[in-house]
């Protein structure tokens, strides 16, 4: 009770990132001094992936001594020298290696929705930290929809509290879900986010600025904010929060390698059942085993069931884990429609970070809708490119594209989040195609059930009506997708899920999920924090034991 | 509700010629900002070496085509510029830019299911232009004019064209996929930022100027348009 009262920067525990990092460069100093193990030492855990969950479990586990190597397919980056403040020059934060989409909705992927290299997408994300609801746990029981958490809210909410600290996370104090106040402050927002605020107060919405994990004033050696705008193109300030920047510092400081470039393809199996490590392709082609007590695998919602598909040995022949035909299941996205309006005056969008000002009013089931679960209202402001494909999705090209395009600045956007329901054939599965290293990849089927469709048709509506209460001349409207989670879930059994409530694997007793695949709902929430708070509480139940 | 009739401009394309750009370069030298230059020295000291490097390369496009071949340079010549309404230069050379992207192999992270990649759809769908053009007017889609292009993206953009290489492609998805690529690369180019009004690259030097008494950094002009469309759409008497 006393935290609520304490107001202004609280301390953070046992994480010394913020001043690790160089004032006056952006990179992770000190790489040189990295400690590093030999694939025959067998560690005490080998992580695949270093984005939110990977990075956060290996700094929280190097904390009590652990010995970690953290694997991760793409580079190692240096702000500096290797992001630009460009939006078409970005796309190598991505992960652009082929995937193929299918179902009658399929969803894009690349750009929108995952990252490549040490600090995940969060290296990209717009910056939205918020927690999510309790009753995103118990959509079964409450709302007779998706599947309930073997988890309760009670088990994350220390989580979430400590990563806000070590984020930071800024904003208003927040009135949805578990009510709970923000320690930094919310930062000044922009024209069109005054709009959207206009226009929400003439509908009766409440809206809350923040909560993002970008700092406002400094944070140890990380400098301020400098709203450039360009937070969806890696924030070469080292204001954003990323694993980057929050934890792997920490963790590189307490003895964590981090082997970049290192594609894993296989969990082996060994005596008792167990993995003996992991065996993945370094940086110049060769095939190496690290070996490991205990695995833990971060690639998130494409890639983990992907890896555990590809692991098919004796004893699994459909895939490790998937004698229940679980992986890859259940895997889910937001919708993300998006409605631009317009307005006579200038606005300037790009300008302030994309993320301002939020509200999860709608984010419960409402009786008097027509379908469960809800959504949330943000703000975003795509960059030219992304505006571009607003503007196409309308239907326009030729010289009708260019006037619109010429009208840039007078518009502002309304993002919104729906919560989408978990469905077994949504899946990710194996495709016949072939990446660079001749492993098979991933495919993604997507279909919306009907529960889908009318919640994005009422989010739209809502979404219209606060611009016109705003005074928008004229709107566009684009339909689109943000953010995975699951595809692993934990559950109650090995026949509904991949992994139990302490995100242990069923299958293997050394094999640990520590991404957002195992979230069996998402509610309408971006997922990063979450992914984060769960990786931190995994961190303590591993580390309350001596042997796994 | 004045949004339901909307009296700016962009609604209404074609009822305004956009003034011509006074200062740097815009695609055709048209823009609502005569008097921004995004490329102007002051600005473009204020970036960070990478991105200076990584935006100003765009300026100096190879004229080499690698990976389209010669004979399906004028079909993806002209689709290019009729999509982007490109009729005279200066022209932000997508074509260029777009054979860069295949030919170093660029993805964008993805392929549907029901196409072939993005590179080999390009080269079906080039084919299926000139494969209608013939059809219909008896000559190439570079060949035919303007009204039998347009007329023949209407057909793409609705999904309505089949037959010879259309069949190999996703009648749905493929305006969606030839078009994202054709924006992507017209909307990098900083002259198309110059057209716009976009601030472009902000690194080191940040926004301040985001709302409440100004929306403009000292290097950024006024919208010559007008402030208020509305009132100027009513003023030369537009209905």
């Amino acid at each position: 009770m006393i935290r609520n009262l304490l107001k202004g920067a609280q301390p953070v525990e046992e994480n010394d990132s913020r001043w690790l990092l160089d004032p006056h460069r952006r990179g992770i100093p000190g790489l040189e001094r990295m400690r590093r193990y030999d694939d025959d030492d067998e560690v005490d855990l080998c992580i695949v992936g270093a984005g939110a969950g990977g990075s956060v479990l290996a700094q929280r586990l190097a904390r009590k001594g652990w010995r970690v190597v953290m694997l991760e397919a793409g580079p190692f980056w240096d702000p500096d020298r290797d992001w630009v403040s460009d939006e078409a020059g970005s796309h190598k934060l991505y992960w652009t290696a082929p995937r193929v989409i299918g179902g009658e909705d399929p969803v894009e992927l690349g750009k929108n929705n995952s990252g490549r290299g040490v600090g995940g997408s969060m290296v990209h994300y717009a910056g939205y930290l918020p927690r999510f609801h309790p009753s995103d746990l118990r959509t079964e029981t409450q709302d007779g929809v998706g599947r309930d958490w073997p988890i309760a809210y009670e088990d994350i909410r220390p989580h979430y509290e400590r990563l806000e600290r070590e984020c930071p996370v800024a904003g208003q104090h927040w009135p949805w879900g578990h009510p709970h106040g923000y320690p930094h402050a919310p930062h000044p927002v922009s024209k069109q986010a005054l709009l959207l605020w206009r226009g929400a107060l003439h509908r009766g919405i409440t809206m809350r600025v923040g909560p993002v994990g970008i700092t406002n004033g400094a944070f140890g050696n990380r400098p301020h904010c400098i709203y450039r705008g360009l937070c969806l193109q890696g924030c070469k300030v080292n204001a954003k929060a990323s694993p980057l920047v929050t934890h792997l510092p920490d963790a590189i400081d307490h003895g964590v390698e981090i082997r970049a470039g290192s594609m894993a393809y296989k969990l082996p199996i060994g005596g008792a059942g167990r993995l003996e490590g992991v065996d993945y392709i370094d940086g110049q082609g060769m095939r190496r085993r690290q070996k490991a007590r205990v695995v833990a695998v971060a690639g998130y919602s494409i890639e983990t069931p992907r890896l555990l598909l590809l692991s098919a040995q004796r004893g699994f022949q459909n895939g490790l884990c998937n004698n229940g035909d679980q992986v890859g299941r259940y895997v889910m996205v937001q919708g993300a429609p998006q409605v631009a309006g317009r307005f006579p005056e200038e606005i300037r969008m790009y300008k302030a970070p994309p993320p301002e000002v939020s509200s999860e009013q709608f984010y419960e089931t409402d009786p008097s809708r027509d379908f469960a679960r809800g959504f949330s209202i943000q703000t975003v402001s795509p960059l030219p490119i992304t505006w571009a494909e607003h503007v196409l999705a309308e239907g326009h090209w030729g010289e009708a594209l260019r006037e619109y395009m010429r009208d840039y600045n007078h518009w502002a956007v309304i993002g919104i989040l729906n919560e989408l329901l978990p469905l077994p054939e949504n899946r990710v599965t194996l495709a016949e195609d072939r990446d660079e290293q001749g492993l098979p990849v991933a495919r993604m089927d997507y279909t919306q059930c009907d529960n889908d469709r009318r919640n994005i048709a009422y989010s739209i509506g809502v979404a219209t009506d606060i611009w016109k209460a705003a005074g928008a001349q004229d709107m566009l409207t684009i339909s689109r997708y943000a953010h995975l989670i699951g595809g692993c879930r934990m559950g109650f059994s090995p026949d509904d899920s991949v992994c139990d409530e302490n995100q242990r694997s069923w299958a293997i007793p050394n094999l640990f999920l520590a991404d957002g695949s195992v979230c069996p709902t998402q509610g309408s929430a971006n997922p990063a924090l979450t992914i984060m708070a769960l990786a931190s509480r995994l961190a303590a139940h591993l580390a309350s034991r001596v042997a796994w | 509700m004045a949004w339901e009739t909307p009296h700016h401009l962009p609604s209404r394309p074609g009822t305004q010629r956009p003034p011509r750009q006074q200062r740097g370069t815009t695609p055709q030298n048209v823009g609502r900002y005569p008097r921004f230059d995004v490329l102007s020295p002051e600005v473009v000291c204020e970036w960070d070496e990478p991105t200076r490097r990584v935006v100003l390369d765009r300026l100096h496009q190879s004229q080499g085509f690698r990976y389209f071949s010669e004979a399906e340079l004028p079909c993806l010549r002209a689709f290019c510029d009729v999509l982007l309404a490109q009729s005279r230069e200066p022209r932000v050379p997508v074509p260029e830019m777009l054979d860069a992207k295949y030919a170093d192999g660029k993805l964008d992270g993805f392929r549907y299911a029901s196409m072939p990649h993005d590179g080999e759809a390009w080269h079906a769908a080039l084919k299926g232009l000139d494969f209608t053009a013939r059809a219909r007017y008896g000559r190439t889609f570079a060949e035919a004019d303007e009204e039998g292009r347009k007329a023949i993206i209407r057909d793409l953009q609705q999904g309505n064209l089949q037959g010879g290489p259309w069949d190999r492609l996703d009648r749905g998805r493929i305006f969606s996929v030839l078009t994202r690529g054709v924006v992507s690369e017209f909307y990098s180019h900083p002259w198309a930022w110059n057209e716009i009004g976009f601030g472009g690259p902000a690194y080191p030097r940040g926004f301040m100027r985001f709302g409440d008494l100004s929306t403009q950094e000292p290097f950024e002009s006024s919208d010559a348009v007008g402030a208020d469309p509305v009132r100027e759409a009513e003023s030369e008497g537009l209905p």
